[in-house]
């Protein structure tokens, strides 16, 4: 047998002091990489156009100004690219949802002919970029005469493949006898998705929605590619004439019109971060 | 009313058959205990009456009625799952409800049968509850209350006590032979626990491969078993059966009816020496695990015996009578012989002990 040594406490104090100081040391170094640059955003968006040219720069502004933001509202008629932005989150999003349930719904539960082989259909199209794509489906609106609308933003971008492979997943994991039960509650298979699944699907829903309306409401290629002129165009693009708005680059502009952008998804996110929580810890108790 | 036939019912999964040509009828309001081992179709026999999982072949009747084609909500039947099948995300009160909703009883209605389910089952307090807050056996009686509450003709319920400690098995045991006498409905209740079957049951039907074993009244599934199938799984430990010295029939005999003497009996039929191998004490009985003192082939096997004596030691050579009563003869295919007078003649009485 092996005598038992006495740990010097001393030591095993100091070395835990130097390891958590070093990891604050490093947590923080990764939350200052991060946050800086949205702090640096913010508070640019604020200076007049001198100090935001000035050396050394100025951390906070000293000449507190909303002259950007005006700026932004007035010239770039940020109206109609926030309502087309608006629209196609929320269509989008809405479309997705109708098609991604029952798909995950049928692909989870139901045995049918031809199902592996359509759902590795659909984790095919998962896995091929959109950079491979974008060209046959240019061409498909164009030949449908659909270019420079709303719809070839919109009917591409229903399809959520990764989204039906998560909620496919989710649905799996929850007991047949669930659904025999609400069958024998004389439940439709309508209030079965709406009462049983999604219900217990909560946080995987709520962060496919988030990734939906963050995606769509940040696309910039996609519109881009398919439209020609501003009406149809969403919010990105706009921010994207920014550059060009005044003569040169007018730095609190470009950033003004950033966090006009930002905001919903931050906002957005903030919501869904709570909800994911919340469906996690109940998840939890179980 | 829930009377339940089965007409030539075939059921396979792919290319297994699970079980052929059934026939079979559960009476109205009865308590039925549908018992077997693992995988002898007892579970697809009940989710077939559910309709959850049809026949392949065959005609099956609730009330004098075809049901083939009337989708499992429409059947006027309740059914309890082994692991409950409670909705997680809704409390007990929306759990006992949702049935309710779906077949649009109006809200006054459904109020007071939640109420009184819930009294019954004694879940009062726990109505707004979520069922993550609750007791296994709490869970237990939301879909009890949840099958109640729909009044059905007839009650399916797949080893619901399964999932209990030992203790509270035994309680809810008698609280559903209660609720039995309370509803006088139709009850259908699988399980693979003989005890279950035993203490609850009006009739068994004990299950083996797709086939019925035996269908009757406990008492005379104990007493009057047609197969040795039956006469083993009946009964713990279960029946004693070996071959008889004619090498074709079988005897059998219960641990329980086994008198052990340590002088040589002489009012028994069928007398042995044996020699007790091990002893466990149950309480009220002690368990010996015996073997037979003979050369014969087919003795070899150690026997089992319960008995209220307890004070044979191990090691210890006794004698063990069983009377004539209490014999059983099977025939080579494992089934029973009832005309037993030349069997006893010829194999018991002249043979004796060693």
């Amino acid at each position: 047998m092996t005598q038992y040594k006495k740990p010097n406490v001393k030591v095993l104090k100091a070395k835990k002091m130097a390891s958590s100081f070093i990891s604050t040391i490093l947590k923080l170094g990764v939350c200052i990489m991060f946050a800086f640059p949205f702090f640096w955003m913010i508070s640019t968006s604020f200076k007049t156009y001198a100090e935001s040219l000035q050396f050394p720069p100025t951390l906070w502004p000293e000449d507190f100004t909303l002259q950007a933001y005006i700026t932004v509202f007035e010239k770039l008629e940020l109206g109609s690219y926030l309502m087309n932005s608006i629209i196609l989150v929320v269509a989008n999003t809405a479309l997705m949802v109708v098609i991604m349930v029952p798909a995950a719904y049928v692909f989870a539960k139901y045995e049918f002919k031809g199902k592996d082989f359509m759902f590795s259909i659909l984790m095919v199209a998962f896995m091929v970029p959109t950079c491979l794509t974008f060209i046959s489906i240019f061409r498909m609106f164009a030949h449908a005469n659909m270019l420079n609308s709303l719809w070839p933003q919109i009917l591409p971008c229903i399809c959520n493949a990764y989204g039906i492979f998560l909620l496919r997943q989710n649905f799996m994991q929850i007991p047949e006898e669930l659904i025999e039960s609400a069958r024998l509650d004389e439940a439709n298979e309508w209030q079965i998705i709406t009462k049983i699944m999604l219900p217990m699907a909560k946080s995987t829903m709520a962060t496919i929605i988030f990734l939906s309306v963050t995606g769509t409401w940040n696309s910039y290629f996609w519109p881009l590619v398919m439209t020609i002129s501003d009406e149809y165009r969403p919010l990105t693009i706009a921010i994207e004439k920014l550059k060009g708005l005044e003569s040169g680059l007018v730095w609190p502009n470009v950033m003004a019109g950033n966090l006009v952008l930002l905001l919903p998804v931050i906002v957005v996110f903030l919501f869904a971060s709570k909800k994911i929580i919340a469906s996690m810890a109940y998840r939890g108790v179980k | 009313m829930g009377e339940i036939v089965f007409k030539n019912i075939c059921k396979s999964f792919g290319d297994t058959k699970v079980i052929e040509n059934l026939d079979l009828t559960i009476k109205d309001g009865e308590f039925t205990v549908l018992v077997g081992a693992s995988g002898c179709g007892k579970t697809t026999l009940l989710r077939m009456i559910a309709g959850i999982g049809p026949a392949t072949s065959g005609e099956l009747y609730i009330d004098g009625e075809e049901v083939t084609d009337i989708p499992p909500g429409k059947r006027g039947i309740a059914m309890v799952f082994q692991n409950y099948a409670i909705y997680p995300t809704m409390t007990v009160r929306g759990n006992i409800e949702f049935g309710l909703k779906n077949k649009k009883i109006p809200k006054s209605e459904r109020d007071r049968l939640i109420a009184d389910a819930a009294e019954v089952v004694g879940l009062t307090p726990y109505l707004n509850r979520m069922p993550s807050q609750l007791s296994g056996g709490q869970r237990q009686r939301v879909a009890l209350a949840r099958a109640m509450v729909k009044t059905p003709s007839v009650f399916l319920l797949d080893e619901p006590l399964s999932n209990l400690d030992a203790k509270l098995r035994v309680a809810m045991r008698t609280e559903l032979i209660e609720l039995h006498h309370r509803l006088k409905t139709t009850f259908v209740y699988v399980t693979h626990d003989q005890t279950e079957a035993m203490s609850m049951a009006d009739t068994i039907i004990l299950m083996d491969g797709g086939k019925i074993q035996q269908m009757a009244a406990p008492e005379v599934i104990y007493n009057d078993p047609n197969n040795i199938f039956t006469a083993q799984f009946i009964g713990t430990p279960p029946m004693n059966v070996h071959k008889m010295r004619d090498d074709v029939n079988y005897i059998g005999y219960r641990p329980e009816k086994i008198q052990i003497f340590r002088d040589k009996p002489t009012d028994c039929t069928y007398v042995r020496k044996v020699k007790v191998i091990t002893r466990e004490m149950l309480g009220s009985e002690t368990l010996y695990k015996l073997q037979i003192l003979s050369d014969a082939e087919n003795e070899k096997e150690p026997i089992m015996s319960k008995s209220l004596d307890m004070s044979f030691a191990v090691d210890e050579e006794v004698y063990i009578g069983v009377p004539k009563e209490d014999l059983y003869y099977f025939d080579a295919n494992k089934m029973r012989i009832r005309e037993t007078d030349m069997l006893e003649r010829l194999y018991c009485t002249t043979e004796g002990d060693k």
